[in-house]
């Protein structure tokens, strides 16, 4: 079958923008007859100094350096530079230490021990210890005033302080999967006598300005307790509210790198001579949401239906220009347990068709869906899926809304709609959206048999047969639920050549994820 | 005169008021109300209660109306709910750096086109005014952010690097402290706003030079130069300050666009903000001001054309 043509929407502005650009790079190579000299990309040992500008969109006048209350992409990665976490995801999504030489858990998993580094300070020269990991745990579960890693930490009872370089996390119930709270960017260390006004961290860098929605300027830690990092003597976030003026800004060399690049643009960009293109695998995925509780969706011969509808492989060519791999309604794709042997959905409208009729709709149906522009590709895939589901008889009508109004009043209400979410392993990512008390549950999900595998997961201290239940657990979300997870992007970034130490980076978050302790500038530009 | 210049104003200010009204109204309409907007997703009933008290959110709407429509008379814009600080301080500096921008537009833009336009007219039909008219129709043709994109392909990004495709002045620098900064927001708005200059120019005064006036003045043996300066001109000018006024109130909108994608930190880029973090005090003061300029600039044109109106003066005469 052949592919279908994009669907026919009247040049929209940013698409015009795109052709725009792609003219000028067609004037440039015309200009230039041929791509000019190329540019070598700094090779051998990291050398010291430099001032780092990246450009990151997504900020605005409520950006933030408090370490626990990280919103959007330019308040994320100001955490990152600042502060430093127990654990990290490294660049190929394995928890590992970091602020912690090693974490392990009681037999029950009821008892986390934490064993900290004993060579860290703070920015202003203190030394970090027990107290501050405590205070600072305290700090983003206080119930008056919770923070944003709250909400994966309901099982914490309370933290022990065992010792100067020793904590215990004592658990209401057991969970195996505890260290995965320790190692998310918003659960940052923080000094005992912490205050947002005056933000200190453990982080490569410290502040030296902050202007909200604007620009952050920082400095080296000059205490950092890694050897020789960070390579850079300053770092610039500069925050922008347009993809266009962002890699204009990269073009005209008024920034040295830029964070996710629209995926349609990759080429273009990446045919300027001087410029790089960083291409990393991620596990963010845009799933489409139905509500399991409200008709039509409270059918799973439905669901499975919509399911069958869809056209992954085009999905992935026309929503992410063939930047990601296609989904099969699973999610945590990182994950050990990520059951690779379910067989792979495909689109087989026949099959649709004949689910729909069973579920009472011989004539098919109509839906509404919700959209906005809620992540690079977000209306692109609800409109790709309206075409490809016309076929099995689904007419889908979309309701194209502002990100502020989906995420306003009727978020997590909608009866079908998009959603937008990073990488995470398959236990964290239940706990946010998929069990049945889950903060962002927007399908709705609740199945009784799905709860009980999980908590019995959540208590398996055994991996092998942790990861079997979790198989089974992701087996019901194949069969019956609530998400069409059509696929996992690529994250795309772009920074002049100049720039070294930046890595595909899995974790979703733009420009290896943002460490740029590792990031340092060749040649003359240091 | 005087009269019709009073009766101007007086419908001026009615304006407003009527402006006022319809801009409170829609921010009503905003879906969401800022309440949420500022809590989030950490929205407990109890503390959407308490702000929405301590925002006045729950007074009467003609109440709130009034509390909001008295506070731009003297000065209280209110405050801006993302970032807590008034909405005076926060559109104080961008302001003057949108100011900046229109300013040296419409000083560039004025003049070029009233001589562009009085050259095309004296020069009718020849190939010089033929390549004027044919390039002001197409860059009339044109939307603002085709031309600026157009110009940052071809200056700053892809065929010459000669000047910054974006705005970065570092906090508490002004804008005008990087100058070559200025030159492709400048001239997108320049190349955008004369070409109507031009185009209305070059029609009046084709029309005032074919009148009798002119045709009597040369007769007379008045130099050329002295009867287009001294005599078509000025009767030109009248009508021109129309479409130039318009032009002048089309920056203060269209300005939104261009900071937009110059990352200029004026109004325009403070509303498209505004507007997404539902900050509804800000999108009110800033949609206040866009239209007290419209009014102001059409009320100064209407004037300009009442002085220079020589029909419109002898009634006043009589």
């Amino acid at each position: 079958m052949p592919p279908n043509p994009p669907p026919a929407t009247s040049l929209s502005r940013r698409r015009l923008l795109g052709a725009g650009m792609t003219a000028g790079a067609g004037a440039m190579l015309v200009a230039c007859g041929g791509p000019a000299g190329e540019i070598e990309a700094p090779k051998g040992e990291p050398e010291r100094g430099g001032r780092l500008r990246v450009g990151l969109t997504g900020g605005g006048a409520s950006d933030t350096l408090d370490a626990h209350l990280p919103v959007n992409t330019t308040d994320i990665a100001r955490c990152i530079n600042l502060y430093e976490t127990l654990l990290y995801y490294n660049d190929d999504y394995v928890l590992t230490p970091l602020l912690a030489t090693k974490v392990t858990s009681s037999p029950n998993a009821k008892v986390w021990t934490a064993h900290l580094r004993r060579d860290v300070v703070f920015h202003d020269g203190r030394p970090m210890t027990g107290k501050d990991v405590a205070a600072t745990f305290a700090r983003i579960t206080d119930p008056k005033d919770p923070k944003s890693g709250a909400a994966g930490l309901t099982d914490l009872d309370k933290v022990v302080v065992a010792g100067e370089h020793k904590v215990e996390f004592h658990l209401k119930s057991p969970n195996a999967a505890f260290d995965d709270s320790l190692g998310q960017y918003a659960n940052g260390i923080v000094p005992a006598d912490y205050d947002p006004k005056h933000p200190v961290g453990t982080g490569p860098f410290k502040v030296k300005s902050f202007t909200a929605g604007q620009q952050s300027v920082f400095a080296r830690h000059d205490h950092y307790w890694r050897q020789g990092q960070p390579y850079l003597d300053e770092l610039v976030i500069l925050d922008f509210s347009d993809d266009d003026a962002i890699v204009n800004a990269l073009l005209s060399s008024q920034v040295d790198a830029i964070g996710q690049i629209p995926l349609a643009l990759t080429q273009v960009i990446g045919s300027d001579p001087r410029v790089n293109v960083l291409t990393s695998p991620t596990g963010s995925w845009m799933p489409f949401t139905m509500r399991i509780d409200k008709k039509p969706f409270d059918d799973k011969r439905v669901r499975q239906a919509f399911r069958l509808a869809v056209d992954r492989k085009q999905m992935i060519e026309q929503v992410y220009s063939g930047h990601g791999r296609i989904g099969n309604d699973m999610y945590a794709p990182f994950d050990p347990a990520y059951s690779k042997d379910l067989p792979q959905r495909r689109q087989d409208i026949r099959q649709a068709k004949k689910l729909l009729a069973d579920a009472g709709h011989p004539n098919g149906l109509d839906v509404e869906l919700v959209t906005a522009p809620i992540q690079s590709g977000a209306v692109e895939a609800a409109q790709v899926f309206a075409q490809q589901a016309k076929k099995a008889g689904i007419r889908v009508n979309i309701r194209r809304v502002d990100s502020t109004t989906f995420f306003g009043d009727n978020y997590l209400k909608w009866t079908f709609a998009q959603d937008f979410w990073y990488t995470r392993n398959f236990l964290p990512q239940v706990n946010s959206g998929t069990a049945q008390d889950a903060p962002f549950n927007e399908t709705h999900w609740k199945n009784a048999k799905f709860t009980k595998l999980v908590a019995e997961a959540t208590k398996t201290i055994n991996e092998g047969q942790r990861n079997r239940l979790i198989e089974q657990a992701q087996k019901i979300l194949y069969d019956e639920g609530g998400y069409i997870i059509w696929g996992f992007s690529d994250q795309a970034d772009a920074y002049q050549k100049y720039v070294a130490g930046l890595k595909p980076n899995r974790t979703g978050l733009s420009l290896s994820g943002f460490q740029f302790r590792r990031v340092w500038l060749g040649g003359s530009n240091s | 005169m005087t009269r019709l210049i009073v009766r101007r104003l007086a419908i001026s200010v009615i304006i407003l008021i009527i402006v006022s009204i319809l801009v409170f109204l829609a921010t009503l309409l905003l879906p969401g109300d800022p309440a949420r907007a500022i809590l989030g997703q950490q929205a407990t009933p109890e503390r959407l209660h308490a702000l929405r008290e301590q925002m006045h959110l729950n007074d009467p709407i003609w109440q709130r109306y009034l509390s909001w429509f008295g506070g731009l008379f003297v000065g209280n814009f209110g405050t801006s709910t993302a970032t807590g600080s008034s909405v005076g301080a926060l559109l104080g500096p961008r302001i003057v750096n949108s100011l900046v921008l229109m300013v040296v537009a419409a000083v560039i833009s004025v003049p070029v086109g009233i001589a562009a336009g009085t050259y095309g007219a004296i020069r009718r039909g020849r190939a010089g005014d033929h390549a004027a008219t044919g390039v002001s129709l197409v860059l009339a043709a044109l939307p603002e952010f085709v031309i600026g994109i157009g110009l940052i392909a071809l200056l700053s990004t892809s065929v010459m690097h000669l000047l910054p495709s974006v705005t970065m002045n570092p906090p508490g620098e002004h804008v005008w402290d990087h100058p070559t900064q200025l030159i492709l927001p400048i001239v997108t708005l320049v190349l955008v706003v004369t070409p109507y200059i031009i185009r209305m120019m070059r029609a009046t005064m084709i029309e005032v030079l074919d009148s009798g006036f002119v045709e009597m003045a040369r007769l007379k043996g008045v130099p050329e130069r002295q009867a287009i300066l001294k005599h078509a001109v000025p009767h030109a000018l009248g009508p021109v300050a129309q479409v130039i006024a318009i032009q002048l109130a089309w920056l203060v909108g269209g300005i939104v666009v261009v900071e937009f994608l110059f990352r200029y930190p004026g109004v325009g880029a403070a509303l498209v903000n505004a507007v997404d973090n539902r900050d509804v005090q800000v999108v009110q003061t800033l949609s206040m001001l866009i239209a007290a300029v419209y009014v102001v600039v059409n009320l100064l044109a209407d004037i300009v054309g009442i002085v220079t109106n020589p029909k419109l003066r002898t009634e006043v005469a009589k």
